[in-house]
Parts: structure tokens; C-alpha cells; sequence
């Protein structure tokens, strides 16, 4: 069966620009919806990387004395890395330990205020690679000079996590509602376009016309609907992102700035968006053409 | 060319379309089936087409049997048939000349190809001078004539006609005769449903009458009624 890409491209446009009101309603639902799903899952990564600090299975703190030498600090560090029982380790100092705290405190601003980041005590954290080595492992610790206190109780880092993952859940289960709002908006549109051409529909029925060849113009029209709202979906995720660089950067909003993303998210982001966009209208397209087409 | 063997045809409980319909037409035959509204000829014209699939029964169409054809295959079926209609079934916003190049366009001919055989056939049905109007500026014999290019443009083996000059005066109903005539020489088997007595009764071809879904009469050379009817 040969399809002229002419007759395709010819049909196809022509549709578009027949329901071109329809089609830009559906070009601007999708790149609504998608723009909030980019944004959604930009704030997820925001999130993870936020959080990423308790991310890899921390097992051990090490707190040292807010007050402890470079020299201390830096024999704790020399002996963690000589230590086999040890996966990996990084240290938190103490103005990053603040931020946290602050973090972590953000329901109680007294709390905040009567603690300075002087007072806060920089840690080590510390991964095994066996969970179980714990306490033996910290054990070694405890006494050393400069370290305040050794702690492999992981309940706080546990509900923190938990926290946060309702939040993902919820974040990303709004992003697939609009999604799903999307595609239904495309069913929509092909059937209109389906319903205001069933003339020529069962002429070419008549005429022997296949019904692939029925069918690929109407979901081209779907599949271009959804890319183009999708690019304008991208563009609208890098502008939020750059924004929201810019308040950060520009008013030194450093509480935020844990949230930033790498440009790697955002590429990837933008990936999804466009993926999503061509699954969304094909999809809606292919749905519609099968129900309402009957070839 | 078609055989119709034993079919039955019904749209709801107790309401036939068609009875026990079992009926041959060979090669290069030009049939009229006549009967009042709703015995059943557009049904049957509907089942040729396979638009419908009786319901017990076969049906042999340019040799294929219909009620088993799979639909991917229809498109494929239908190529070899040209219907046309009453109501002619234009496309509205396509020219003389874009809707019969249609017809050529669905099954991937190429421009080459459409652009030798559109005017011949339009030459043939007597509107090259038109090719470039539109449905609605034509007169309903032209129209009917459109349609007819359109059909006939595939050369396919058997035209089927449901009514075509129901909407259409005298002197253009004998244009569109003229038309099916000269396409019933080249060989293709035409088969009509009609109400037209005049021209049944003036063509003397076959005539089958249905009434209600059942065949009546089957009579070669035959006449509209037989005398008891009008219509």
C-alpha cells in the first residue's frame, strides 16, 4: 500500500488548519499540562537533590566539635578512608550543616534563631558497605579527639525520607492527572475533526481507501498537536527554571538554593516533556480514530 | 459475476430486510432491481458492497466471497466495485476534477497517472469543460455525472447504482441512462436499483423485483410492474 507523504502531509495540515481553534485549544492544553508536569518533576529533583545529603544510605554520623581543629577533622577523614569496612563518606561543614538544620527546624523559627551556625557541628556521613558494622565502626570514634558525638541511629534520617517521598507521590501524581487531562483533550479534537469529515470519511471508504490510509492523517494531526505543545511546554520549563535561578541568585534566597537543579535534570526534564508530548497526542489520536473512525 | 446464495439480512428482531434471497448475474449483464421503499434493494446493494454482512448465506462479488472477507481485505474488494447514489456523494470542498482524481489518490496512483486519466474520463461523462467547478455549482445531472467518472475511473467490473436518478429530472436521468448504458458496453456488469418506471419499462433489460426482502420476479427483458403496479 502506498502513501504518498504529499497526500499526507497535504491532508494533515489541512485538517489542522481547517480546526485550527480546536487544534490550538489542544496545542495550549498540552503545553499547560505539560509545562505543570515539567515544573512538577523539576520540584521533585529539586526535592531529591535537597535531600540527597541523606540519599545513598547514610548509616553513620560522625558529629565532631563545633570547635574542632582542622587537624582533628582532618585525622577523622584520613582515618575513614583507610578503614575497609567504609563504602564512601563526605563531610558536611558547617555552613551546609546550618542550612540544614534550618531545614529541618523550619516549623520552629525560635529554635532557629537561638542557634547560630557557630554552634552547629559539622559531621561526617558515612556509608558501610555492610549496614551492620554500625556500631563497631563507630565505636572507634567515639573517643577521638574533636568528635562530639557518634550516632548510627537512623530514625530522624528515616521519617525525613518518608516525608519527602509523599511528597514526590504527590508531585508526580499530579503531573500524570494532567497528563492523562491532556490526552483526553486530543481524543476530543481528532473527533471533532473525525465528526466534521465524515463525508469525505465514507467516500474514501467507497472508493477502497485502506484504512491505514484513513487513519495516519488524523493521527499526525494528533501527533503534531502534541509536539508542538510540547515544545512550548520546554520552553516554558527552561523559562520557570531560569527564574527561579535568577531569585535565587539575585535576592541570595540560600534556603532555596539546595533546590536547584543541574542542567543534566533539566535536559532530561525537557526529554520527558517532549517524549510525553508525541506519547500524549499520538495516543489520544489513535484512541479517537478507533473509536469514533470505524475503519 | 455475483451470486447471492440463500441470505438473510435482518435489522431487528422479526424485521427482515432480506428473505431467502438467492439470485446470479453474470458478466456484462445491466439489472435493475425495483420494488417499493424499504424491500430491501438498498440492502442488498449494501451486502454487494459488503457495507453490511448478511446475516446467514453467501455472497460471490467479482469473485470473492463476502460474509467471510476479512475487514482488511475489504478496501482491497471494493476497488474492483463503483457504487453511486442518490444523493451523489460529492466532496463538497473538492473540485469536478479533485473529486474523481480522489478516487485515484486513496489507492496511491500517482499524479502521472491522475493527470492522464482524470480529463479522459471527465471527457467521457462530457465535463472537461467543468473540471475545475465545484459540487455546488453544478446542476444535479452533472453532479450525478461526477459521480459517475469517480466510479468509473478504476474500470471497475461491476457498478452498482442505488437509485441514481432519484433526484434528477427527466432529460437529466436519461443523460446518467446514456452514461451507464456506454459503461454496461465496455463490459461492466450494472446493476440499479430504481423507481423509475419509465426507464425500466423503456430499457427492457432484466429486472428483479424484491418485495419485502423477498424475490418476487426475476425476468429478463422484463418491465417496472406488471401492469398492476404504479408507482
Amino acid at each position: 500500500m502506498a502513501i504518498s507523504l504529499e497526500y499526507v502531509v497535504k491532508e494533515t495540515s489541512g485538517n489542522l488548519w481547517r480546526n485550527r481553534l480546536m487544534s490550538l485549544a489542544a496545542v495550549l492544553t498540552i503545553s499547560v499540562s505539560l509545562a505543570l508536569a515539567g515544573a512538577a518533576l523539576l520540584l521533585k529533583q529539586g526535592v531529591s537533590t535537597a535531600t540527597s545529603q541523606w540519599k545513598g544510605g547514610v548509616q553513620l554520623l560522625i558529629f565532631m566539635q563545633p570547635n574542632a581543629t582542622a587537624a582533628q577533622t582532618n585525622a577523622v577523614s584520613s582515618q575513614l578512608k583507610s578503614l575497609p569496612e567504609i563504602k564512601s563518606y563526605f563531610y558536611m561543614d558547617q555552613s551546609k550543616s546550618y542550612q540544614e538544620f534550618k531545614q529541618l527546624m523550619a516549623n520552629s523559627p525560635e529554635l532557629v534563631k537561638s542557634v547560630t551556625e557557630s554552634q552547629i557541628p559539622p559531621s561526617f556521613r558515612v556509608v558501610l558497605k555492610n549496614p551492620n558494622d554500625a556500631p563497631s565502626v563507630g565505636s572507634l570514634f567515639q573517643q577521638q579527639v574533636g568528635v562530639k558525638d557518634v550516632n548510627f541511629n537512623r530514625g530522624a534520617i528515616n521519617t525525613m525520607l518518608h516525608v519527602t517521598s509523599i511528597v514526590q507521590f504527590v508531585i508526580v501524581a499530579l503531573a500524570v492527572v494532567l497528563l492523562i487531562s491532556a490526552s483526553v483533550l486530543i481524543l476530543n479534537v481528532i473527533r471533532v475533526a473525525i465528526f466534521s469529515r465524515r463525508r469525505e470519511v465514507a467516500v474514501m471508504k467507497l472508493v477502497g481507501a485502506t484504512n491505514w490510509f484513513i487513519r495516519i492523517p488524523f493521527m499526525l494531526e494528533g501527533l503534531v498537536q502534541g509536539l508542538v505543545g510540547a515544545i512550548v511546554a520546554a520552553a516554558a520549563v527552561v523559562g520557570i527554571q531560569s527564574l527561579f535561578h535568577y531569585v535565587v541568585s539575585h535576592f541570595q534566597v540560600t534556603v532555596l538554593s539546595n533546590f536547584l537543579v543541574s542542567s543534566h535534570d533539566v535536559v532530561m526534564t525537557e526529554l520527558f516533556v517532549v517524549a510525553m508530548g508525541i506519547i500524549v497526542g499520538t495516543a489520544g489520536s489513535a484512541f479517537a480514530v478507533r473509536r469514533y473512525l470505524e475503519v | 459475476m455475483i451470486k447471492v446464495e440463500n441470505v438473510y439480512k435482518r435489522y431487528k428482531e422479526d424485521q427482515y430486510a432480506l428473505v431467502d434471497c438467492s439470485l446470479e448475474i453474470d458478466r456484462g449483464e445491466f439489472v435493475f432491481v425495483v420494488g417499493a421503499s424499504g424491500s430491501g434493494k438498498s440492502t442488498l446493494l449494501r451486502v454487494l458492497l459488503r457495507e453490511e454482512r448478511p446475516d446467514t448465506g453467501q455472497v460471490w462479488v467479482a469473485g470473492k466471497e463476502l460474509s467471510s472477507m476479512p475487514g482488511w481485505k475489504v478496501p482491497f474488494f471494493r476497488r474492483n466495485i463503483g457504487a453511486i447514489f442518490q444523493d451523489f456523494r460529492l466532496l463538497p470542498n473538492k473540485t469536478v476534477f479533485g473529486n474523481v482524481a480522489f478516487a485515484l489518490e486513496v489507492i496511491g496512483k500517482s499524479k502521472r497517472h491522475i493527470m492522464n486519466h482524470v480529463p479522459q474520463m471527465l471527457e467521457l461523462v462530457g465535463l472537461h469543460d467543468k473540471q475545475d467547478r465545484f459540487p455546488d455549482e453544478l446542476s444535479g445531472g452533472e453532479q450525478q455525472r461526477v459521480a459517475i467518472a469517480r466510479a468509473f475511473i478504476n474500470r471497475p467490473l461491476i457498478l452498482l447504482a442505488d437509485e441514481p436518478t432519484g433526484n434528477l429530472d427527466p432529460e437529466n436521468s436519461w443523460s446518467v441512462m446514456g452514461l451507464l448504458e456506454r459503461i454496461n458496453r465496455t463490459g461492466t456488469t450494472v446493476l440499479m436499483a430504481t423507481h423509475d418506471v419509465g426507464i425500466v419499462d423503456s430499457m427492457r433489460r432484466r429486472v428483479i423485483e424484491l418485495d419485502h426482502g423477498q424475490i418476487k420476479r426475476d425476468q429478463t427483458r422484463g418491465v417496472y410492474g406488471l401492469g398492476q403496479q404504479t408507482s
